[in-house]
């Protein structure tokens, strides 16, 4: 009982830092039609940022702004500079262009900061709690990680659902001409929803790290559960993006503590190829129908 | 007000449209008629800018538009009522509505346009909250009108607004288009399908043909000519 515990609570956790990596998927989806594989390296990319700052003095608050900024500013120059060029061309070529701005990114960082594994603080302890002689097991970092997930997908329904801005975007997203005949200025819109994207994987990397450490390939496996959770969900749904990733996160969890953690990454695989194979539409695709 | 000269489109070899001309006047409903295939979503889709143009000019109040992006040519005063109405169907009525004018700065008189729409089509204020897709085809032809004058047009764009509509909810938009066309001083540019509703609307008539127009004439003209109304028209 006590290991299902442990388990459930940690696969929660990082389904949540899944769940946040699967929407930025689902983002871009959306208003690109394409799966941008850097996002996991984007948000490495801008954790280094972050531990760089705190190397220099600065506190982890001062980092973690600073990085979830450069997240904001990398994607909307990464849609403005690389893919705003083929983006009239068909989608593979900016699969294949994520695909090269991940290994850029990953070559970069050792050059930049270092090729060596470091370890990344936590701005809370990472020691579970004790209420009286009652041992949670869950810590204010867990506790942390999944408010500020939580905090951060409210705002997300917030922005898309309540303003203006959110609307142009939703409206790009479902049909560009049609928007365009709006007045919307579709590349706009695009390389926002890319910066918005790129800011949620720089979320990922900052709370993921502590507890995987720092290095260049560190998220290739967050982008990988990630991306798992959002076929679960289906690709198109942002609801069912969460809830995928919070499946992968425990099932994961489970199979890394009852099966032996070197299993963990082979099943976010083998669950990834069944759900391709099984129900390529994903488990919560309710006619996801593109236009009226 | 929309002045159209000379305009040309070719795709790859082949011309889509040759030296079209015509105007559309303040307060006026123009009509442009035609088989499927003789370029009359060309022409629109030219106006709107999403099909660039290779010879000839389109200007609105003087302004010229060509060579500009469809976001720049819808706010310098152009409504769209794209083939097939363009709604957004995942988006409730009322966000589709809200769209149409949301590149305004104007705020007040945004949602102002958007009330206007609402007392204009009953309808689509009693479905408010529900998604465009799940409205009737009339409620959407309303809507996809509603949403274009929310964006306070004074050239409104239309391509077969006929399409799949019943012929007494046919005949009332029409209706509505000429009176939006008197009271609101809009010049209104018609594609149209279905000849005889188009007519019975339009000050002034064209008839496409290959890409080229090969009958401008006063609607009621058109339509009382049999000889002609049988070579083009088919009816």
């Amino acid at each position: 009982m006590r290991t299902f515990l442990i388990l459930t609570v940690s696969g929660i956790t990082n389904g949540f830092v899944y769940a946040i990596v699967a929407l930025a998927l689902v983002m871009i989806w959306r208003a690109t039609r394409v799966i941008n594989y850097a996002q996991g390296a984007m948000g490495m990319f801008t954790t280094y940022i972050a531990l760089y700052v705190i190397s220099h003095g600065f506190t982890y608050w001062l980092a973690f702004v600073i990085a979830l900024g450069s997240g904001l500013v990398l994607g909307a120059v990464v849609e403005r500079v690389l893919v705003r060029p083929v983006e009239a061309r068909p989608p593979l070529n900016v699969v294949i262009l994520s695909l090269g701005l991940l290994i850029l990114l990953e070559a970069l960082a050792p050059m930049l900061f270092g090729g060596q594994i470091r370890s990344f603080p936590a701005p809370l302890s990472r020691v579970d709690l004790k209420v009286g002689s009652t041992q949670l097991y869950i810590s204010p970092f867990d506790i942390f990680t999944v408010g500020a997930v939580l905090a951060v997908m409210a705002l997300l329904v917030v922005f898309f659902q309540r303003t203006d801005i959110g609307l142009r975007m939703r409206a790009a997203a479902f049909n560009p001409e049609v928007a365009r005949l709006l007045g919307i200025r579709v590349g706009r819109m695009l390389t926002l929803g890319w910066g918005l994207a790129a800011l949620l994987g720089a979320l990922a990397g900052l709370l993921i790290s502590p507890a995987i450490f720092l290095y260049p390939t560190n998220m290739d496996e967050v982008l990988v559960f990630g991306f798992t959770g959002a076929i679960l969900g289906g690709l198109e749904s942002p609801a069912g993006a969460v809830v995928g990733a919070l499946v992968i996160g425990l099932v994961l969890s489970y199979v890394g503590g009852y099966l032996g953690s070197e299993l963990e990454t082979m099943g976010g695989f083998l669950i990834l190829i069944a759900v391709l194979m099984v129900r390529p539409q994903g488990l919560f695709a309710f006619g996801s129908r593109r236009q009226a | 007000m929309l002045e159209v000269s000379e305009l040309t489109v070719r795709y790859g070899g082949v011309r889509a449209l040759s030296d079209v001309s015509f105007s559309v006047a303040e307060g006026s409903i123009t009509t442009v008629l035609g088989a499927n295939g003789a370029g009359k979503t060309t022409l629109v889709r030219t106006i709107s800018g999403l099909v660039k143009a290779t010879r000839g000019s389109v200007r609105v109040d003087g302004a010229t538009l060509t060579g500009r992006s469809p976001e720049a040519i819808t706010r310098m005063g152009v409504g769209h009522v794209p083939e097939g109405r363009g709604l957004i169907g995942e988006l409730t009525v009322d966000e589709n509505l809200r769209l149409g004018g949301l590149w305004r700065r104007d705020v007040t008189d945004r949602r102002r346009a958007v009330d206007e729409v609402y007392e204009l089509f009953p309808p689509l204020a009693a479905r408010r909250t529900l998604p465009a897709a799940s409205l009737s085809g009339g409620e959407q032809q309303m809507l996809s009108i509603g949403r274009a004058l929310a964006s306070r047009p004074r050239v409104l764009l239309l391509d077969e607004p006929s399409l799949g509509l019943a012929a007494v909810i046919l005949a009332q938009i029409m209706q509505r288009l000429v009176s939006l066309a008197a009271e609101r001083r809009l010049a209104i540019l018609l594609i149209e399908q279905n000849a005889r509703s188009a007519l019975s609307v339009a000050g002034e008539a064209l008839v496409l043909s290959l890409g080229s127009v090969v009958v401008r004439e006063p609607a009621e003209r058109l339509a009382g000519d049999e000889a002609l109304r049988h070579a083009y028209l088919g009816f």
